[in-house]
């Protein structure tokens, strides 16, 4: 009795053991969608490498430390990673609407761009639309977390307009925090005063 | 003691999420596709997948032998899982207003692909995908993982 038990405890150590040591991760550097190669660093106890280009891959088996970096070909790629490739959603796509000065009304080259967002809403049978509002950095924190505010939600309210249920759609405000163009404090900006839409 | 321990965990964590929730809905993420058996779970509860549904820190998302998921982030980044495969959201903040930034996630077994997005670019060191060999450091990019 006492043996079987001691039997089945040490399968399960070797079992242990073996699977630990089997498995690996494999990590895969590839271009992004803009043609930008970034830089990936794996590590674990036993060392370091980092991996710089295109196809380029490390694998870490075990505990031991990670294999000099190596070029995939693509069918290597293919082989291990086509389904997850093939159910990579499409990045967000993002819009950025302009607004008159001090004021949380369109510009009017702005109000033209509402059909392509609304069209591309469509296409992507989006239920998460995010809208965010910002502003320039004329005003105090305050001042601008309140006008940033008051942008986004007239965008929301004019998409709600359109027919897009508002349930859809997600407003936060980033006041003059996150600007697109850097400026020092208390510069007019139009290019700042916008409300990004981000349509995912 | 083990009991002790997980109950104290547990409230730690329940404690830890209402905080949160008070401060701000905490979702930051969705489904935007799904195949076969995907199923998103954490301490409190486990759903199956569908497309829209929102992900919320500490959320796993765990797919069957057919299965195939696809997820977008607050930031542009965006994950795909397929078969047999399973991830954990340690942590994901994406507020550039007072400069919260960090995405930390558990990859424990199975396929990834990932684009990473706006924190990646805004705060590169704070992005870490750890699997059971080893921790990644991302730049900014596209790149595939499997758990074998």
């Amino acid at each position: 009795m006492i043996l079987r038990q001691v039997r089945q405890l040490l399968y399960c150590l070797i079992f242990l053991v073996f699977s630990g040591c089997a498995q690996k991760t494999t990590v895969v550097l590839l271009p992004d969608p803009a043609g930008q190669v970034g830089h990936i660093t794996v590590a674990n106890k036993a060392g370091s490498v980092d991996i710089t280009h295109p196809a380029e891959a490390t694998v870490v088996a075990g505990q031991d430390e990670p294999s000099a970096p190596e070029i995939l070909t693509d069918d290597e790629i293919a082989a291990k990673f086509s389904k997850v490739l093939a159910a990579l959603p499409a990045q967000p796509v993002h819009f950025i609407l302009y607004f008159k000065t001090n004021s949380a009304e369109l510009t009017e080259v702005s109000q033209k761009s509402l059909p392509l967002i609304l069209q591309s809403i469509k296409d992507r049978k989006s239920e998460n639309i995010g809208v965010i509002g910002h502003t320039d950095t004329v005003g105090d924190r305050e001042y601008n977390l309140i006008l940033s505010k008051n942008r986004a939600l007239a965008v929301r309210n004019i998409l709600v307009q359109e027919g897009v249920p508002a349930a859809d759609i997600g407003a936060t405000s980033h006041g003059k925090e996150n600007p697109l163009v850097k400026t020092g404090d208390n510069v007019s900006e139009p290019r700042n005063r916008r409300v990004e839409v981000v349509i995912r | 003691m083990k009991i002790i321990l997980g109950i104290f965990l547990s409230l730690v964590f329940f404690l830890a999420g209402s905080e949160h929730c008070l401060a701000q809905d905490d979702s930051f993420g969705i489904v935007k596709s799904v195949s076969g058996e995907v199923v998103i779970f954490n301490a409190q509860r486990s759903l199956s997948a569908v497309p829209n549904m929102k992900l919320n820190q500490g959320d796993s998302v765990k797919t069957g032998g057919a299965g195939s998921a696809g997820l977008i982030f607050s930031d542009d980044t965006v994950v795909a899982l397929g078969p047999n495969s399973e991830m954990k959201i340690e942590s994901f903040l994406f507020n550039p207003v007072d400069q919260e930034l960090s995405f930390v996630a558990r990859l424990f077994k199975g396929t990834f692909s990932f684009i990473t997005g706006q924190i990646a670019k805004l705060a590169p060191k704070n992005v870490k995908f750890e699997t059971p060999e080893a921790t990644l450091g991302v730049r900014g990019t596209k790149l595939l993982v499997e758990i074998d």
